[in-house]
């Protein structure tokens, strides 16, 4: 196993296996996705600041077997800062926050290609920032659906005062985000108000929509996955890299991009690969900045 | 014409087909005024509720009933309706020509006009010369919204009138409103006569006017130079004033992202 010492912010961290192919049908080695996670630091580290990290590790590949960890290796270095999460009916987990470029890099070579995060922040486990709404494609239903279902959404939301923030999930479908950041919401809340807006979707729109979470409810329609607003549940954070055959990336979209894609039926544009993120965020800064912080009210609950 | 088409399509009889637009050829003489609520002026809007539970019903709870007798209700879809709905059609079926005097004005129910489309002028002028020449009226079929119309078309002042009329089941019967067993004498017949001749005029509708009308609208004027009209409270959306709970107002925004096109 190949080692190199490296010192980042004054820390010293070292890499194993930069040479490693994870991506061996693109190519892209472990140092790409290294270098990716550095140069994309300044955007996606707000987004993971204070959260409860869940790794998704690939050590073989994305090709290869995967394993989730909840738990902060217990080898990790001193300056990692971790939380101790509470978790129903179960034991006490220590988990990783990645607030620094320093923790970002070290949970980056442990091959942790995916990065998850809890709606909610490890010091307010039960108070989500935002409200997600999962659109997940059941085949032949595809992103272009998803984006039909997304623009739909984002009207019905905004009659109701919400604004909200889209983005690829990197893999087949979107996630809409309505932030809310305030103290007093709950996931009871969230939970009851997705489900709400997720019923009167598949209502409204039956050959499109489906509200149910069994796969035979979801052949050729958009599941709308409004159990995700839970405090044990996470979401792929933005501009986290995904784990499949080219290195793309969970990429925040303007609404006007968007409508734009979905009106031209261009689902290959909605794939944003780890290149054209890096360009995107210097040209157009955080789209999802607004996410953590605009503090917004959910109607009449 | 300023005035907004109710609908297009066209005429047509064997070969003619004239290209046009139905547009109101009369409105309502009524003044119309909005019910406010007397305490702060908000223009009172309409709902429908249960008097048994006394809440106001959603739409997605209301169901069309035919009552069959008291409290007795045959269910009805809106699928049922739309199967037994007439198709719907762009033309306006000329199916026979009669004399426009043959049509009791007991059937006329509304009046259009038919204004030309683009490239029906001439075959419009056509059919609206001969019409008033041989005082005939087309006899016609046709679909608007989702109801079916018997209609006479007709020629007046050099455009075309259609007038919607009313079937024959809907004219109420009139057998017993003539008194019978009366007899009436042939000098009481020449006073009615010679009566009616004296009033003779012809027909100028210009001569009388909805004095009512007039007078509200006359009332209006002043009132408004005289005071300052009350405003109505903006709506507070976020609080209070809105749709009582998450469903109706989930269902409110629903209706009204839907009607964008």
């Amino acid at each position: 196993m190949s080692r190199k010492i490296v010192g980042i912010t004054g820390k010293k961290l070292a890499l194993s296996n930069l040479e490693k192919d994870l991506y061996p049908s693109y190519g892209f080695t472990k140092a790409h996705i290294l270098e990716y996670y550095s140069r994309i630091s300044a955007f996606i580290l707000p987004h993971l600041k204070g959260r409860a990290l869940t790794l998704k590790r690939y050590p073989e590949g994305v090709e290869k077997e995967f394993f989730f960890e909840k738990r902060c290796p217990s080898y990790h270095p001193s300056w990692v800062k971790t939380a101790e999460v509470h978790r129903n009916g179960k034991e006490d987990i220590t988990a990783c926050l990645i607030n620094n470029l320093e923790t970002l890099i070290w949970v980056g070579n442990l091959a942790s290609i995916e990065l998850h995060v809890p709606l909610a922040r490890a010091d307010s486990p039960e108070t989500p920032d935002a409200l997600v709404f999962d659109l997940d494609p059941g085949d032949p239903a595809d992103i272009l659906d998803c984006a039909r279902v997304a623009l739909i959404l984002r009207g019905l939301l905004s009659r109701l005062r919400l604004v909200s923030y889209v983005k690829t999930s990197g893999k087949k479908g979107l996630h809409l985000y309505v932030p809310l950041n305030r103290g007093e919401t709950t996931f009871d809340s969230t939970k009851m108000f997705s489900k709400a807006v997720a019923d009167i979707m598949q209502k409204n729109y039956p050959d499109l929509v489906t509200a149910k979470m069994a796969k035979e409810h979801r052949k050729a329609k958009v599941f709308i996955n409004w159990s995700q607003n839970d405090s044990s549940k996470t979401m792929v954070c933005v501009y986290s890299l995904r784990a499949r055959e080219k290195p793309i990336v969970s990429f925040p979209l303007e609404w006007k991009e968007l409508e734009k894609l979905a009106g031209r039926g261009n689902s290959e544009k909605m794939q944003i690969m780890h290149s054209e993120a890096l360009l995107r965020v210097e040209r157009q800064g955080d789209l999802f900045r607004e996410v953590i912080k605009k503090k917004q009210k959910l109607p009449h609950l | 014409m300023a005035e907004q088409a109710m609908w297009s399509g066209t005429i047509s009889f064997s070969l003619v087909a004239i290209p046009v637009n139905l547009v109101m050829a009369a409105e309502s003489g009524r003044v119309s005024f909005r019910l406010l609520h007397g305490k702060d002026y908000s223009p009172l809007v309409r709902r429908m509720v249960c008097p048994k539970e006394e809440t106001i019903i959603p739409p997605d709870e209301i169901i069309r009933g035919y009552e069959i007798g008291p409290g007795k209700y045959v269910l009805i879809t809106d699928e049922e309706l739309e199967s037994v709905s007439p198709e719907r059609s762009r033309t306006i079926e000329i199916v026979e020509f009669i004399d426009i005097k043959e049509v009791d004005s007991i059937y006329y129910d509304h009046p259009y006009y038919l204004v030309p489309a683009k490239g029906g002028e001439k075959s419009y002028r056509l059919l609206v010369e001969v019409m008033h020449r041989t005082n005939k009226a087309g006899l016609a079929k046709f679909v608007m919204g989702e109801r079916e119309y018997l209609v006479a078309i007709k020629s007046t002042e050099g455009v075309l009138a259609l007038i919607t009329l009313h079937y024959s089941d809907e004219i109420l019967h009139d057998e017993d409103i003539s008194p019978k067993g009366v007899n009436v004498d042939e000098d009481e017949k020449r006073r009615m006569k010679k009566n009616i001749k004296e009033r003779m005029a012809e027909f100028r509708p210009d001569k009388y006017a909805n004095e009512r009308r007039k007078k509200i609208l006359a009332l209006l004027k002043k009132k408004v130079k005289e005071k300052a009209p009350v405003k109505a409270p903006e709506l507070e959306e976020e609080e209070g004033e809105g749709p009582p709970d998450l469903m109706a107002a989930l269902e409110e925004s629903m209706r009204k992202v839907k009607k964008r096109p």
